[in-house]
């Protein structure tokens, strides 16, 4: 295995004629792995806003910062997160300053 | 994006909701200021006593220093300068001096009051008790909405944002560092087998994921995923490595992982020129793996089978499996030197720890049909050099398989093998185009029955005497005729 690492020309296996650059292989949108954090931070922000739990609010928060973290495109998945983020910030607004004011605060 | 539409108008119902809200929070604080105003004008005296006692001691310091200032308000008599006075808080202070002193007994009436709100704390929070009370319904309702049980004269608990929050922060941190765990990771690798004078570089005369001389080495395709690109070879068109590494940057996916044990990954796809590649179709993997793969990977599954250890020569350690067409080209591969550096008993024990699997096939289905895969796991970075037997086998097997030709026996097996399989492709092909096309001519059919129907009974007979006419048309012998000039 090692005689391969030779630098002699005869045995050297390079050929610079035979090289190609990298291609980068573009994915359909719709063949990304699903984001699946982004989709609980809904849920969870949807269901803070409509049963008024303060802690739903908070784990879509924090969903939400797992989906910015785990965000491999960025223009192309900004946008979901970016509709993720917003719910959980609503959610998190309605359950702090809304027009009920809640007697834990 | 095909949610583009759903999430506009999530947009707008969330910008919806948000004005709404910001508008009633206004609207309380504005209801707020009014009860001052109804407070004062209310009848009793009680009224006005108890809400001066709230706000007064609420409103700033600067209200209970000057003394005469609140003093014409318990006098029901002078309630007109004094509504004159609170419809003008910031003249307040310039009001106070302004105004006469009061007699005595009002003087000694507000040090009573002044006792009384000033030093107990209590009335901002008597003031959630009393509408508490006078609401009896919201209290019911609370312990179903907030878990949390709030005692009103306890100090008010902030668990939830205080957990969360640390949680967010700690998030934070984890994702800086395991950033940089991951980078360092992925570098020590590419310092170790892709610099200069290293394997790859010996091997490939382009090394990189750019052009020219000074294209980067690595591709990062998300905080785990790095990519590395080499191209120049014999027999080969290119090789592409991507390591996936643990999600360290990601809090939650770290803690799964100290649940559901994960590993970093090495995986090198090498893409064979189609000269280069005889009809070979092969895997070794540890036991279980090759179960798994021989039953879900398409190719192993239609060509190769289990191919039991064969007596009289040595051969892999126990813990791999063999997948392979035949006996004899399982033997070809696995040589000498492979056994005694890798898959050896003595060779594996010391330096198969990372080794996961190879899978070479020219009939990969994908793309590129002539590819060979190999799957590693990454040490950690500081023990980089633990692989290099196994990076090692990359070339040496790129070489091998490259000028590997099979014997003319085994050559025929695999011929017929494969126009057999290539036949039943070929058929199924042809099946589902069939079929679309079916599925195409029904559906035009369905939409021709729904226009028709939906026309009315005069369209439909106007119709069928066209369709008539044609017919009678085609029937008849057709009669040329030129034009008379």
């Amino acid at each position: 295995m090692s005689s391969h690492g030779n630098s002699s020309t005869a045995n050297d296996p390079r050929q610079p004629s035979a090289a190609k650059p990298f291609v980068q292989q573009s994915v359909a949108p719709q063949d990304l792995p699903v984001d699946y954090s982004g989709f609980i931070a809904v849920m969870f922000g949807v269901a803070g806003v409509m049963f008024r739990y303060k802690l739903c609010s908070w784990v879509a928060i924090i969903f939400c910062a797992q989906s910015l973290a785990n965000m491999r495109n960025f223009e192309t998945d900004l946008k979901q997160v970016s509709m993720a983020m917003m719910f959980a910030v609503m959610g998190l607004v309605t359950n702090y300053l809304g027009p009920r004011p809640p007697k834990t605060t | 994006m095909e949610n583009g539409p759903c999430y506009s108008l999530l947009h707008l119902l969330a910008l919806l909701s948000l004005l709404s809200i910001f508008l009633s929070h206004l609207s309380r604080f504005h209801v707020l200021a009014d009860s001052h105003f109804e407070g004062f004008d209310a009848d009793g005296e009680d009224d006005d006593e108890s809400l001066i006692h709230n706000t007064l001691p609420l409103r700033s310091s600067p209200l209970t220093q000057s003394d005469p200032d609140p003093e014409p308000t318990p006098d029901p008599t002078s309630q007109d300068p004094d509504a004159n006075q609170y419809s003008e808080p910031p003249s307040r202070p310039s009001s106070s001096s302004d105004l006469p002193k009061p007699s005595s007994t009002s003087f000694e009436y507000w040090d009573e009051d002044e006792f009384e709100g000033l030093p107990v704390e209590q009335p901002p929070l008597e003031t959630p008790k009393i509408p508490e009370n006078a609401t009896p319904d919201d209290p019911s309702s609370d312990p179903k909405t907030a878990p949390k049980p709030i005692a009103a004269t306890s100090p008010k608990s902030y668990t939830v944002e205080i957990v969360c929050g640390s949680f967010l922060i700690v998030f934070a941190i984890n994702y800086f560092t395991g950033k940089r765990e991951n980078e360092n990771i992925a570098l020590a690798w590419a310092v170790k087998f892709a610099s200069k004078d290293s394997i790859f570089d010996k091997n490939f005369s382009l090394l990189g994921v750019g052009d020219g001389d000074d294209s980067p080495l690595l591709l990062k395709e998300g905080q785990n995923v790095f990519k590395f690109h080499a191209s120049g070879r014999r027999y080969c068109q290119g090789l592409l490595a991507t390591m996936e590494l643990k999600s360290r940057h990601d809090l939650i996916s770290r803690m799964y992982n100290l649940v559901v044990p994960c590993s970093d990954e090495i995986s090198f796809e090498v893409y064979m020129n189609d000269d280069a590649m005889d009809h070979l179709v092969f895997a070794v993997a540890k036991k279980k793996a090759a179960k798994w793969m021989q039953k879900e990977i398409r190719d192993l599954q239609r060509f190769a089978n289990m191919v039991s250890p064969p007596s009289g020569r040595k051969w892999v350690a126990e813990e791999l499996a063999v997948i392979s067409e035949s006996k004899e080209v399982a033997g070809d591969l696995i040589t000498e030197v492979v056994l005694e550096q890798v898959f050896g008993e003595k060779a594996f024990e010391k330096f198969g720890k990372g080794f996961i699997s190879i899978h070479f096939s020219d009939q990969q289905p994908g793309t590129h049909k002539k590819m060979l895969l190999f799957k590693f796991a990454l040490p950690d970075a500081n023990s980089m050099a633990d692989m290099t037997r196994l990076v090692a086998l990359v070339p040496y097997y790129i070489d091998l398989v490259g000028r590997y030709r099979l014997s003319t026996q085994a050559r025929s097996k695999t011929e017929i093998t494969r126009m057999k399989i290539a036949q039943e492709a070929h058929r199924e092909e042809q099946n589902a185009r069939q079929e679309a096309l079916q599925r195409k001519k029904a559906e035009r059919k369905k939409l021709l029955e729904e226009a028709e129907s939906k026309l009315g009974a005069e369209a439909i007979k106007r119709k069928e005497a066209k369709e008539r006419a044609r017919q009678m048309k085609k029937s008849m012998p057709r009669v040329k005729m030129t034009r008379a000039h």
